[in-house]
């Protein structure tokens, strides 16, 4: 079942080695076993360690920020109708603005180190974090709430009972793109202006015409990304056990 | 009158704040430059012929790789959302995927399409991609079985159904993968016109801040903004008038 599931992929990867072996690719473009070796001798090397302990570094603190704080007022807004009105229209205006132009100032106004570049990526990871927490807490059906009311719950009970688990799947739904434009922003910051971290690695990588570096890099960020995904769709897993996906 | 004023609020102490912290002289005007010289700039902005040719450039390529993205995508989507092998062989590959950033591929699209516009527009198709793909498959996918029985038993050819009942079934999930896809494609475009350009308003940002004039990049960062949310609302508009079934919520309007 595995291999029928990714039979597509593992022809598009033998066509490339073919196509490799019979006709030779351009230097830039290295072949299935070529970047899997380069790959697994960067493993054995300390260097390619630091850059991706430095990558999560930023992007992970940046992801656990922005969505917290994302799914927090997101969720307020779902159920207060004063919070609703003062904050929602401000975050649905700026939502399609892309967040990443505001790195510069960030640099000038907290240094162009590591905090920028979180502050950055909490930023970018607020957005669909709210909107995924508002419109999860704002579909929370009313009978549930009238049923709860006339069981006698408070609000605080209301909220942690009802809304939070109805509001759930929603937010996981948020929490997978704010993962992913974690990753995105991370390796576009470190690209634009950094001197450590994976998108470092392959700026330099490219100017220095290290074709074999830039696709070391490259394999890194992609097994980050699908690792903190799968990470993430086990958790929805256990959490949401109730539901099926 | 709370309705109105009530949204209005928080963006305006915003800016008071702002305008408040410019004129403090607490910090540099490098950091908070003051919304009337923001204003000028963007005064400026408008009526300077290379402003808006960078503005243009920047347009074409978001709109050239979501618009070949749009058109690939919704095909792709469909024809897996109708026929069962072609999801099984293509799915996994773009699940399997979908969190990867893309980005990463930027250095290898510059070698293979030149650091000019195509290395981009083909980054932002690839972006686009995704999104659309996916809610176009669920959409072509989930169409009620009893509207399709119904068109196979009065006798609808294969054509008809997919013209009369899956296009409109997918139809608001096709616009659901484009209102996602659209702010994607202003991302990278300036994205990349700030790790690789010379020219763009990615460019002109990443220009004005080496030059030390803050003003004139949140100038820019105005216009950026101003393109995203309106292009935002003309895919509302078209979406809404296309699909003008069922209403989006009030919110999304």
């Amino acid at each position: 079942m595995g291999l029928a599931k990714a039979s597509l992929l593992v022809a598009l990867l033998v066509a490339w080695q073919l196509a490799a072996a019979i006709w030779g690719l351009p230097d830039y473009i290295l072949s299935p076993l070529q970047i899997a070796q380069e790959f697994f001798r960067a493993l054995g090397s300390q260097e390619l360690y630091v850059h991706a302990g430095t990558s999560l570094m930023r992007s992970l603190p940046g992801f656990l920020i922005g969505s917290g704080l994302g799914i927090a007022f997101g969720l307020a807004a779902g159920v207060s109708r004063g919070f609703d009105q003062t904050l929602s229209p401000a975050i649905f205006l700026t939502y399609p603005v892309p967040k990443i132009v505001m790195l510069p100032l960030f640099m000038l106004w907290f240094g162009i180190g590591d905090l920028s570049k979180i502050l950055i990526i909490a930023l970018a990871c607020f957005y669909p974090a709210f909107i995924n927490a508002y419109y999860g807490a704002r579909a929370t059906r009313s009978i549930l709430v009238w049923s709860a009311l006339n069981m006698g719950a408070g609000r605080g009970r209301i909220f942690r009972r009802i809304v939070v688990p109805s509001a759930l799947p929603q937010i996981f739904a948020g929490l997978r793109v704010a993962l992913a434009l974690s990753f995105i922003v991370m390796f576009a910051t470190e690209m634009i202006n950094s001197r450590s971290g994976l998108g470092h690695l392959i700026q330099a990588a490219e100017s220095s015409l290290r074709f074999d570096l830039m696709y070391v890099s490259l394999v890194t960020i992609a097994i980050l990304g699908y690792a903190g995904d799968y990470a993430l769709r086990a958790l929805r897993g256990r959490v949401l056990r109730w539901q099926e996906s | 009158m709370a309705r109105i004023v009530k949204p209005l609020l928080l963006i305006a102490a915003a800016l008071l704040l702002w305008e408040m912290a410019a004129r403090s002289g607490l910090w540099n005007r490098l950091l908070f430059p003051s919304l009337v010289s923001i204003g000028a700039e963007l005064g400026g902005f408008a009526f300077d012929a290379d402003g808006l040719m960078q503005a243009w450039v920047s347009l074409y390529r978001a709109l050239g790789g979501f618009v070949l993205a749009a058109a690939v995508g919704v095909a792709l989507g469909m024809v897996m959302g109708r026929s069962p092998l072609v999801a099984g062989l293509l799915d996994p590959l773009f699940s399997g995927t979908y969190a990867v950033p893309k980005l990463a591929l930027f250095p290898i699209f510059i070698f293979v399409f030149g650091i000019g516009s195509l290395s981009k527009v083909a980054l932002i198709f690839l972006e686009c991609l995704y999104p659309i793909v996916i809610m176009t498959y669920h959409g072509a996918r989930d169409v009620n079985r009893v509207l399709l029985w119904s068109g196979q038993n009065m006798g609808a050819s294969r054509a008809q159904i997919l013209r009369r009942i899956v296009v409109p079934a997918a139809a608001p999930f096709i616009f659901a993968g484009f209102r996602v896809a659209l702010p994607v494609a202003m991302i990278v475009v300036v994205i990349t016109e700030m790790i690789s350009s010379a020219d763009g308003l990615g460019y002109m940002v990443i220009y004005a801040l080496s030059s030390l004039r803050t003003d004139r990049m949140l100038a820019v960062v105005v216009v950026i903004s101003l393109i995203g949310l309106a292009l935002d609302r003309a895919l509302v508009w078209l979406r809404n008038r296309l699909v003008y079934w069922e209403k989006l919520d009030a919110y999304y309007v």
